[in-house]
């Protein structure tokens, strides 16, 4: 199934493709002349949180190749996690002018969260996934279905059915002048902190054994395991990082929005579902292009007024991708895949 | 207040399957349980709207008491996952339906949970009383023709409709200086159809849209249309739409978009008091400069009296749809007291004395009577200002017979 060589220096990727960049930034131009930029800073920000949630879909589907559809609610749960921190043990009321303290309360907010996240996305492999890893596929599939439903639940009967307001601590006032526009701090670093993220993420997979180890389990997990790497930790870690990143989006939505509801998993699961698929599920990169492009479909269908198609464009393309081009944008099979 | 559980659905059953067994000759023995049905969204954001209804209608039909026959009270909840669900509305019109002790209705809450359920209702003969629908379809013109399919009314509401709600909130704006407005709907029966009316009267009165566009329930993302409405000019906004459906976080987002200062024009989708889940809760200090409408009474005659009766049974004030609720109510047991004096307490019975009534009833809202098909006479608009974190009254419009 995988062609690449995992021992090569990674330092070619995760573009194994040299039009890719080419593209991208022609598509970006393109976007940002017709869009303006006002609302092509909106597309950013809302394709960060789609790419981070995307993320953990297709790092699981790698590795496992099962499409967790409990991860939406993990988002979900990591930004009540993230309320909670922020309100009730930091008792944040508001935005925070005092800088270091800002940045402080900004900090732990995001390890608090991204460290909760990750021992729930564990304990929900460990429970959940794991003693079904023999079984058939359609066995883990249900099952994570009815771990949506119980995450659902369960913030549910803690926070209540109604939408949720979030403390914002960036204050929104806070902005920059880019020719004429005024342009949110807020959304600069949600952007800024989505992206270090991901690279961060992407330095992880392709430079760490760890991350080489889970490229070699998603490959073949049986001659990984005669290798001497222990499949069973370095699924873990795949989930631990994953729900990380979900709690680290979780965060971002919190601080951008200023609201949470317990069903906020539903949708935006789906959106970063369709995005991993997009972007060719399985390939880490991908999902994190394809966040960014639904994003950008459906920011664009708003601002010229079809806000109500949205969806309907966004689903169309997955339709049209996955007869065209079942692979996605930059292919499954890559060789950053984990 | 409790829904029959299990144990007592089957011991109704069983005294049914007696009564029938026992062959009564006549139809209405003494002692006869009659039931209203009471078919609300009642929780998550619906609830701080829904809420008051609920307690209007159980607190007229806990007051009444009817001779040789026990009233009793029946709620259902429709809403799933903290918003009014019309699949679930429908389901819960059916079960009214198959409980033969059901003789009328209070409700539903949302426009789009009626759609579901005069069908319902019709096909089945049961009268229903809806506190707040404002959707002009459900009864006016070939679609309250169709949903009824051809059969005498059943479906009555002692809220006016969208075609005079949408314009007075048209002609308050304008008056309050909108010359330029966006409108967002949230793309189901009532949202769309609010802001359809709404800037039908704008246009009519001069004034400009400059952008329109529809997001529906579940969205979570509203900067691009605030940014779109920043981007039109815009000089005020309007919103179709109840609060579930995203009524504060488009406002949080356009306050985020820089335009907290605008004022923010909706229906009585968003008039839903400062509880826990209402708009003026979620938005916070963005609420401000927020209006809303309600299509219904505010100067009510003899409201201290009512706020006192009610105060007693639940602790709290009379706000919102509590008079529509308990108006509702007082109408369906009238209905069902002429019924008896007639001798025969059937659904059709009671149908026909609410439907036919020539007369005004007299409830707490005033002296109600309704048209042809079921729409309320008493034509009036309410208009509401957020104002220091709570809902002001503004004026109210009467748009007479």
């Amino acid at each position: 199934m995988a062609a690449a060589d995992v021992t090569s220096s990674s330092s070619s990727r995760p573009f194994a493709n040299a039009r890719l960049p080419f593209g991208i930034f022609a598509f970006l131009g393109l976007a940002l002349f017709v869009l303006g930029i006002d609302q092509f800073v909106n597309a950013l920000t809302l394709g960060a949180i789609y790419a981070l949630v995307a993320l953990g879909y297709t790092m699981v589907y790698g590795i496992i190749e099962l499409i967790n559809f409990a991860h939406g609610d993990v988002f979900m749960v990591g930004s009540f996690v993230a309320m909670f921190i922020s309100s009730s043990l930091l008792g944040n009321e508001g935005a925070i002018t005092n800088i270091p303290l800002l940045a402080g309360s900004v900090l732990v907010l995001f390890a608090l969260t991204i460290g909760v996240m990750a021992i729930v996305g564990a304990l929900i492999e460990r429970l959940a996934y794991r003693p079904l890893r023999r079984a058939p596929r359609l066995a883990p599939l249900i099952t994570a279905i009815g771990v949506s439903f119980i995450l659902q639940n369960v913030i549910q009967f803690f926070f209540g059915p109604t939408i949720v307001t979030v403390p914002q601590l960036v204050p929104i006032e806070w902005s920059i002048e880019v020719s004429g526009s005024r342009v949110p701090l807020l959304n600069i670093f949600v952007i800024a902190a989505s992206v270090a993220l991901m690279f961060a993420l992407q330095l992880f997979i392709s430079r760490t054994r760890t991350g080489r180890a889970m490229r070699t389990t998603s490959m073949d997990r049986d001659a990984s395991s005669l290798m001497g790497v222990d499949i069973n930790r370095t699924i873990m870690i795949t989930f631990l990082i994953g729900s990380g990143l979900a709690g680290a989006a979780g965060v971002v939505h919190g601080l951008y929005y200023g609201n949470t509801s317990f069903n906020l998993g539903f949708q935006s699961g789906l959106k970063a579902f369709t995005a991993a698929v997009l972007g060719g599920i399985g390939n880490t990169a991908g999902a994190a292009l394809g966040g960014f492009l639904i994003a950008f479909i459906e920011v664009g269908a708003s601002a010229f007024g079809y806000g109500r198609w949205g969806g309907a464009v966004v689903f169309s393309l997955l339709v049209i991708f996955l007869v065209f081009r079942p692979t996605g944008l930059l292919g499954s099979h890559s060789g950053d895949r984990a | 207040m409790k829904v029959l559980n299990k144990k007592g659905l089957s011991a109704l059953a069983a005294v049914a399957i007696l009564a029938a067994a026992c062959g009564g000759s006549t139809a209405s023995t003494a002692g006869k349980t009659l039931t209203i049905g009471v078919s609300l969204p009642l929780n998550g954001s619906s609830l701080a709207s829904a809420g008051p209804a609920r307690d209007g209608a159980l607190l007229a039909i806990k007051e009444t008491s009817i001779e040789g026959y026990t009233l009793k009270a029946k709620v259902l909840d429709h809403a799933k996952e903290g918003a009014h669900n019309p699949d679930q509305a429908a389901a819960d019109m059916l079960t009214f339906v198959g409980d033969e002790t059901v003789v009328a209705v209070v409700g539903p809450f949302n426009s789009a949970s009626g759609k579901a359920q005069i069908p319902v209702s019709s096909e089945a003969g049961l009268l229903q009383c809806s506190p707040s629908n404002t959707a002009p379809g459900l009864t006016k013109g070939d679609d309250g023709a169709a949903l009824r399919g051809g059969r005498a009314v059943n479906y009555v509401r002692v809220a006016t409709t969208d075609d005079l709600q949408g314009p007075a909130v048209a002609v308050y704006a304008k008056k309050n200086g909108a010359a330029k407005i966006y409108i967002l709907d949230s793309t189901d029966a009532y949202g769309k159809g609010v802001a359809d009316a709404f800037e039908a009267q704008f246009k009519k009165d001069g004034g400009t849209v400059v952008g329109r566009t529809g997001l529906p329930t579940g969205t979570t993302d509203f900067s691009a249309v605030a940014t779109a409405a920043k981007a039109a000019d815009a000089d005020s906004i309007f919103y179709g739409g109840v609060t579930s459906d995203g009524a504060p976080l488009f406002r949080n987002a356009l306050a985020q978009a820089g335009l907290g200062a605008l004022p923010f024009y909706g229906a009585d989708g968003i008039y839903d008091g400062t509880g826990e889940g209402s708009y003026v809760a979620i938005a916070g200090a963005n609420a401000e400069n927020s209006y809303a409408s309600q299509a219904a009474i505010e100067n009510i005659p003899g409201k201290d009296a009512f706020n006192t009766k009610f105060k007693a049974e639940y602790g709290k004030d009379a706000e919102g749809y509590a008079f529509a609720g308990y108006a509702c109510a007082q109408i369906l047991v009238e209905g069902i007291k002429a019924a008896v004096t007639g001798g025969d307490v059937t659904r059709e019975t009671v149908r026909a004395a609410v439907v036919d009534k020539g007369s005004a009833f007299e409830t707490v809202l005033g002296a109600v009577s309704f048209d042809e098909v079921g729409d309320t006479t008493q034509r009036i608009i309410s208009l509401y200002k957020v104002d220091g974190g709570a809902w002001k009254f503004v004026e109210e419009i009467n748009y007479g017979n």
